[in-house]
């Protein structure tokens, strides 16, 4: 176990260098993406370009440029080049309504992905599967932004049950902080369950035919025990590893399009925001952040493998 | 003081009483209105704030020197005196303004305000540095030294703190420095104010307002300044409402909805009401929705340095056959087709009919007859655009009807972000593509001087993209031309003259003008729509904001 954290950090290192590097020069090769030059406006002087490019160290190498961002990054005082304001400070902000979305939404995608899954796997062929895979071919093929759209005009608008969008914290109100997000964690859950419903009914179907289950079967146990305990159970290897992978990317900031459509100020919309105006000190934290969380988030998927199929070490 | 607040006071009585009778209607002094933006402003510090969501607030806090009449239409673009005693006398050469600030001027946090404040909020601009801090340093004596790092301070401003007197030595006159005055940039702050953007905590300010819980990207409060109903200010509207609650939201479609829904009072007019449900807006929100024109102008530029453009004939092929209806629809409405540089709310926008004919019928036959005749038949052009919409498509049907008449058009679409920047580098001599320009003051130099004239061709965010250097124009644009020393105060002595040199743009065929844009001014059903300016300016005022 020792050795297993020790290679994850390392890893998780390693990989937030490379990463952090990679964006950090991307920047630079933009056309005309000389960040002095945004700063400055459309009427900036070249003597107030150059200003600007003295001041915030955009004459020196790309190296020193670097180094000098990852060390505000590290000390918490970076600042957009924009809007000037502190980036960790906007991270912290956000992190809530991104946390409140990723551990709603993900706890709902799981839960009817899995039980959709196994109600199409088990009903294979007949009218429920049928049905259910309808719904999640139209889950899957449903962008948030639209899904957003439709319930903010038919739901929030013209029913008025949910509100047109916005966060309230959990301390502030619990009930206005469910209400918020009760359509925002929906939308989000959509394509997700659609995804993980196919996966696992793929999964099931190939692990009914297995020589394991006939046996367990010929053993007398009965049918909800040899789905649950030898069935279910090896099929979720999958899912988890899937459910790892997409949860960390919401908590980085990946659920842009529920965030920005809900106008939830998550760290999701603050990244499309920033991508928007091409200001590389917030993209470059937020990418950091859901590089952290992947890398995280999988190392914790590991741990749940061996969990479920002990035959899974944690040496490697 | 206490005095002026009691007439004050008898004298909003008064008002009421009368427009009660005269009206039949009412409205309530106090309470809480909240406005929907889809862009968070740039910073609320105005040392920093150059975008109208930034600007709209900060006209409630930072009152400057000069300012403009809180009323709609053009009659907005009417300076008057703000924390000056009245506006400020200029010298024979017109190269020295002087002004005095009011006595007894407090600071939202108390503190007295001197006429030092002024010339410190000018250097911390010019320090931050704000985005249109060129309006001082090619101007003022000695702000270039001090923003360089050369000088201590700016040696052509001097303030008085006894007497308030400020008087400011410009290098050469320049006609529209009293609208220079009336920017929030330069309203003053306190001494010891850092030099820096401080868009969490923007400092102290003389207004009916303050600024107050920012969340950034999120939201704010302007709530009322405590201090200011012992100053004030002659045409200056203390406000009505006690709380403005500003709130950022990217969706602009919830926006509009909230609005129509009566769930918020504002929605930004700088936003657009995505078309998918613009057409229900005028049945649901009667009463309380109009499309105002600001001063603004949507073109398409043409290199007249480089091929085909170099050719009077081509252009003139491109504003002959150019569809503005098609343009206005792409808009979803929210455009005026027209040919002339300056809008209409601008002194010198030519009255009389556009050179090319019609504006609102196209003659492509005739167009292509032009580029035939120009010779440049078959010529590749290059359509460089923003990704954003409409103005994507604006490019998109640009391109293809360049492509009809003649040329060889392919459209370059890059990010928003870097578009300006990209297309003012003068080394990529772009052919041809989007431009706008909205107003920074209601003054045709602001248009002409940035975008027309020969000595606005810059190396790095040049403005002038169709690059015209006009000998006719730069006598009259250019720094000492004759109408670029005219001050805001006489413009209209020379409206003929500005009047006649539009139409030499126009009839010069330098840009193809498509379009004055309007903009969509609605407020939910708590708001007195009447009263509620959207001004020239300020955008929306936010001191006319009144409930029912």
């Amino acid at each position: 176990m020792r050795r297993f954290v020790v290679r994850r950090v390392a890893a998780a290192i390693g990989v937030l260098f490379v990463i952090s590097v990679l964006t950090f020069l991307i920047f630079p090769t933009i056309p005309n993406g000389d960040p002095a030059l945004r700063i400055g406006g459309r009427l900036a002087t070249a003597q107030e370009i150059a200003q600007i490019r003295h001041e915030w160290g955009f004459d020196k190498p790309v190296y020193v440029q670097y180094a000098r961002t990852m060390e505000k990054i590290f000390d918490g005082t970076v600042v957009s080049y924009t809007q000037g304001v502190n980036v960790l400070d906007e991270i912290r902000h956000g992190l809530p309504a991104t946390l409140s979305l990723a551990l709603g939404a993900g706890f709902i995608w799981l839960m009817l992905g899995i039980l959709f899954g196994v109600v199409t796997a088990i009903k294979a062929g007949r009218f429920a599967d049928r049905a259910l895979t309808v719904l999640a071919f139209i889950g899957v093929s449903s962008p948030p932004f639209f899904l957003g759209a439709l319930v903010i005009y038919y739901l929030g608008y013209k029913a008025g049950v949910v509100p047109l969008g916005g966060y309230v914290p959990l301390s502030q109100d619990p009930l206005q902080w469910f209400t918020h997000l009760i359509a925002p964690w929906l939308v989000l859950s959509v394509l997700f369950i659609g995804i993980y419903s196919r996966v696992l009914r793929s999964t099931l179907l190939d692990t009914l035919g297995e020589d394991y289950v006939r046996t367990a079967r010929a053993k007398g146990i009965s049918e909800r025990r040899v789905l649950a305990r030898h069935v279910l159970r090896n099929s979720l290897i999958p899912i988890i590893s899937l459910w790892g992978l997409d949860f960390a990317q919401v908590i980085g900031g990946g659920a842009i399009l529920t965030e920005s459509v809900f106008s939830l100020h998550g760290v999701g919309q603050f990244a499309a925001e920033s991508i928007g105006r091409l200001d590389l000190p917030p993209i470059l934290v937020v990418t950091m952040l859901t590089a952290f969380a992947v890398v995280l988030l999988s190392a914790i998927v590991d741990i749940l493998y061996a969990v479920l199929d002990p035959r899974i070490r944690l040496s490697g | 003081m206490r005095r002026l607040r009691s007439a004050g006071v008898l004298g909003s009585v008064l008002v009421l009483a009368l427009a009660m009778s005269a009206c039949g209607k009412s409205t309530k002094a106090g309470g809480t209105a909240t406005v929907l933006f889809g862009t968070a402003p740039d910073s609320l510090d105005p040392g920093m704030a150059y975008t109208t969501q930034a600007l709209e607030p900060d006209q409630t806090a930072y009152i400057p020197m000069l300012t403009y009449a809180h009323v709609a239409g053009t009659a907005g673009g009417k300076l008057i005196p703000g924390l000056a005693t009245a506006l400020p006398t200029i010298s024979a050469d017109g190269k020295t303004y002087t002004m005095t600030m009011r006595h007894g001027l407090v600071f939202s946090n108390g503190r007295p305000v001197k006429a030092s404040n002024f010339t410190y909020a000018v250097e911390r601009a010019l320090k931050i540095p704000w985005g249109g801090s060129s309006f001082i340093t090619d101007n003022v004596v000695g702000s270039e030294a001090f923003a360089s790092g050369s000088a201590k301070s700016i040696s052509g401003i001097t303030a008085d703190d006894a007497t308030g007197q400020i008087t400011i030595k410009l290098k050469a006159p320049y006609g529209a420095f009293d609208n220079v005055l009336a920017f929030p940039s330069f309203a003053p702050v306190p001494k010891g104010t850092p030099f820096k953007n401080e868009p969490t905590n923007p400092p102290p300010g003389v207004g009916p307002y303050k600024i107050t819980n920012i969340v950034p990207n999120v939201s704010y409060q302007v709530v009322r300044n405590p201090y200011w109903a012992k100053e004030a200010i002659p045409g200056i509207p203390s406000g009505s409402l006690n709380t403005i609650n500003a709130k950022i939201s990217s969706n602009t479609t919830a926006n509009a909805l909230a609005v129509l829904g009566n769930s918020a009072d504002v929605f930004d007019f700088a936003d657009t009401i995505p078309p998918s449900i613009l057409a229900q807006v005028p049945s649901r929100a009667s009463g309380r929705y109009e499309k105002v024109i600001k001063n603004s102008t949507y073109y398409f530029f043409m290199n007249t340095k480089t091929k085909p453009f170099s050719s009077e004939l081509a252009r003139r092929a491109v504003i002959v056959g150019l569809d503005r209806n098609a343009i206005a629809r792409l808009g979803s409405g929210f455009f005026t087709p027209a040919c002339h540089l300056l809008p209409p709310g601008i002194i010198g926008h030519p009255t009389g009919p556009c050179p090319y004919g019609d504006p609102t019928k196209p003659e492509l036959a005739k167009a292509q007859a032009l580029v035939k005749e120009s010779g440049m038949a078959g010529t590749p052009v290059t359509v460089w655009g923003e990704m954003r919409s409409p103005r994507r498509q604006f490019v998109d049907y640009y391109t293809s009807f360049l492509n009809q008449i003649g040329f060889k058009a392919t459209e370059k679409i890059i990010a928003d972000a870097t578009y300006f920047p990209t297309i003012g580098n003068l080394k990529l001599n772009p052919q041809t593509g989007f431009a706008d320009w909205n107003e920074d003051f209601p003054n045709p130099i602001d248009f002409y001087g940035i975008l027309i004239a020969g000595d606005a061709i810059l190396p790095t965010n040049n403005q002038n993209f169709s690059q015209v250097n006009d000998p006719v124009i730069n006598a009259k644009v250019n720094t000492l031309g004759s109408l670029y020393k005219v001050p805001t105060s006489s413009l209209s002595s020379v409206a003929s003259q500005w009047q006649a040199l539009d139409e030499y743009t126009s009839k010069k065929a330098y840009t193809a003008v498509f379009g004055y844009a309007s903009f969509p001014k609605l407020a939910s059903n708590r708001l007195d729509f009447s009263a509620a300016v959207l001004h020239t300016v300020f955008g929306w005022d936010w001191l006319t904001f009144k409930l029912k």
